[in-house]
């Protein structure tokens, strides 16, 4: 799936990343994503799926694993 | 007579309050207090202390013969009595050091010789009572300890707004959690040197599937200090369940993340291996099967499982916090108003301290952890429902350790002793807010244990030395099988019925079994004696206590004062207790008179008085039993 929106720190627990999508869902960005992706505030289109069966201890919303992303 | 019936309509309408009755009851109970209160006062002179002698020569002895005397005490006892000022001199009063055996072989020597020979008491300010209020912010430990035994000498102490907020310092009068455990599926658990103290059992690490189960997050040690932080150890801060075990189980990896596999394998092996409380501060949108049997399989296993209700603001509990055998906690500021990220609505059962970072970090959660960014101890404070969830965590092992078993008693301690939120309409705090203190008194007091029931004798003076002194003048025996006795009938329709200890409860048992049998025995100056025999006599005995005839009184020793009683209280919400303690007192009382000693006025001592008392104690176990059952006679 795709989602476009913009990359954020978020501060629980121990903090976590995070994809603020235009059409107002927070995703929780899931680990293994390429380290360039996660720089607060970069303007992102992502190509990714949301991993049902993972559980975060910031537990902000769904889980997304990126496959890829461009930035917008 | 057709009337009959409905004048006893009447009177069942007018159970629920009966004032001229109460007040009757609240008469004797008060006087059975006077009573109560006179038995135990010892005077103060049994109480004073002393380490020196007074004693207060004649003044009609010549001076030669005083100083006669005061070398004999000299001599013999190698004392050396002084004048107790120098006013004394004239009135002839000399202090010695001494005892109370001194005392004694003093008077027996000299008493002749004297006015007086006194313990020289020495009279003092009562100690005062310890500053308990826990809304100071003092921060060095000696201040700290000055304030109140419970306030914790951990110096970063004041800065935890949010154990203050849950009222731990009561808690921690009668609870601490030892011997307790608690299970943390989290990021694992590094030993912070504020966790030193605490004991850390063997777990397991899911993620890299290794038996060591460290940190490499931060995110598990911060949760693991909330519930059991080393306290009172001079260093940073405290945890609420400081007496507990941890068992760190790893399941989200250092960027804090887990599988659901991971995490449903975790809790069966807590299950396994002795957890009694398990802390899951994650969450997921996603509903697993997996999970769910993971969860009734430590449910079933009497585990307590207290979950973050997540952080998305939306108004529902993620997972695992939604399953209805998972206690769901949202999380608050310091104020007490929702945290702007918990969820809320389906799923929350409680809310506790998260914390509100936004402002700074004293509005967050401060406990002993490692830095997520370089794995070196530091004192950080987050926000999250992953941090009020182990408050309620916390909790739980304290009502565990306070002596209730049962998980399901233990949720519903934490539910019902939670502070309520008027006007909750979106179910932001589920219960209400959690509050320590609270649970931990209704754990210890809801018990129907014999160390309750032991707590209730001592309070009371039974297990005073004095008592049983005084009170061999009296059978004692019968007496202590009747309260035993009444207590065991308690106990026993508690089982299938079951209902909670209480004070009322406690008062009947002991009125209807032995009375405050203790006064019986007891001869207060020139007052008549009957008065005391009352006040010292159960149900049964009072038909015939004003005469002091031993024989019961058929009509007193049976079932129809409990039954008055019951129809009379049993619409009232506490003293329905009283009535139904009273009946199963009494109902031990006959049983145990019909088995030792069956004297009854008019019916003798044979067979007949014998089977007249056991028919009683029968009909009035049933009659507890009816009034106890849910739904019985009540409706």
């Amino acid at each position: 799936m795709m989602v476009t929106g913009t990359v954020k720190r978020v501060a629980m627990g121990t903090g976590t990343w995070a994809i603020e999508a235009d059409n107002g869902t927070t995703y929780e960005i899931y680990r293994g994503a390429p380290p360039e992706l996660l720089e607060d505030g970069l303007k992102v289109e992502v190509n990714g799926s949301v991993r049902d069966d993972v559980m975060t201890l910031a537990a902000i919303g769904p889980v997304l694993e990126v496959q890829s992303f461009e930035k917008r | 007579m057709r009337y009959r019936g409905t004048n006893l309509k009447i009177a069942l309408c007018r159970t629920h309050d009966e004032p001229i009755m109460k007040k009757l009851l609240l008469t004797f109970l008060f006087l059975l207090g006077l009573g109560w209160a006179l038995s135990t006062f010892q005077g103060l002179a049994a109480q004073g202390t002393y380490d020196s002698i007074v004693l207060d020569f004649r003044e009609d002895i010549p001076p030669a013969q005083v100083e006669q005397q005061l070398e004999a005490i000299r001599s013999q006892y190698d004392l050396q009595p002084r004048l107790n000022s120098e006013f004394s001199g004239t009135d002839n009063v000399y202090i010695v050091e001494g005892d109370r055996q001194r005392l004694r072989q003093l008077r027996k020597e000299f008493g002749k010789f004297v006015e007086a020979i006194e313990p020289n008491y020495i009279y003092g300010l009562p100690k005062p009572e310890l500053y308990r209020d826990s809304d100071c912010s003092t921060s060095t430990p000696e201040d700290n300890a000055a304030l109140s035994p419970n306030r914790p000498n951990d110096p970063l102490y004041s800065k935890q707004w949010n154990l203050q907020a849950i009222n731990v310092e009561g808690a921690w009068l009668d609870s601490d959690g030892a011997n307790v455990t608690v299970a943390v599926i989290d990021t694992g658990i590094t030993q912070v040197p504020d966790l030193e103290t605490t004991e850390l059992l063997p777990g397991y690490d899911f993620v890299n599937d290794r038996e060591r189960a460290d940190d490499d997050n931060g995110h598990g040690t911060h949760v693991a200090g909330t519930i059991a932080q080393s306290t009172n150890n001079n260093f940073g801060v405290a945890g609420i369940a400081h007496g507990a075990k941890l068992m760190p189980l790893k399941v989200l990896s250092s960027q804090g993340g887990g599988t659901v596999s991971d995490i449903a394998e975790a809790i069966k092996f807590a299950a396994d291996n002795g957890a009694d409380v398990i802390n899951l501060s994650l969450g997921g949108s996603g509903e697993s099967q997996l999970m769910q049997e993971a969860i009734d399989y430590a449910y079933n296993k009497g585990v307590v499982i207290v979950a973050a209700a997540g952080n998305a603001n939306q108004n529902s509990a993620g997972y695992p916090a939604r399953y209805p055998r998972v206690v769901g906690v949202s999380a608050v500021d310091a104020s007490g108003d929702k945290a702007p990220y918990s969820n809320f609505g389906a799923g929350v059962d409680l809310s506790a301290p998260g914390g509100n970072t936004k402002n700074g970090e004293s509005g967050g959660i401060l406990q002993h952890t490692i830095d997520p960014q370089n794995g070196t101890p530091a004192f950080l404070a987050f926000q999250g429902t992953s941090m009020a969830s182990p408050h309620v965590a916390g909790v739980a092992a304290l009502i565990k350790a306070a002596g209730v078993d049962d998980a399901e008693d233990v949720v519903r301690i934490l539910k019902e002793s939670a502070r309520p939120v008027q006007d909750d309409t979106l179910n932001h705090f589920g219960s209400g807010h959690l509050d320590a203190k609270s649970a931990v008194q209704l754990a210890v007091n809801g018990q129907l244990t014999f160390r309750d029931f032991f707590r209730w004798l001592r309070d009371n003076g039974y297990l005073n030395p004095r008592f049983w002194i005084d009170g061999g003048t009296i059978a004692l025996l019968p007496k202590i099988a009747m309260v035993v006795g009444s207590y065991l009938l308690a106990w026993l329709l508690r089982n299938y019925f079951p209902f909670r200890w209480n004070w009322n409860l406690a008062t009947g048992l002991v009125m209807g079994s032995s009375g405050v049998f203790v006064l019986r025995s007891l001869y207060l100056f020139d007052l008549p004696q009957w008065p005391l025999r009352v006040m010292g006599s159960s149900l049964p005995e009072l038909g015939t206590a004003i005469q002091g005839n031993p024989a019961l009184n058929p009509i007193f020793a049976s079932v129809l004062i409990p039954a008055g009683l019951i129809l009379l209280l049993l619409g009232h919400r506490d003293w329905k207790w009283f009535a139904v303690g009273t009946t199963l007192g009494v109902a031990s009382c006959l049983a145990v008179s019909a088995a030792i000693d069956p004297a009854l006025v008019w019916l003798g001592s044979g067979w007949v008085a014998r089977g007249f008392l056991a028919a009683n104690a029968l009909a009035c176990v049933a009659l507890a039993r009816l009034a106890v059952r849910p739904g019985g006679v009540t409706g």
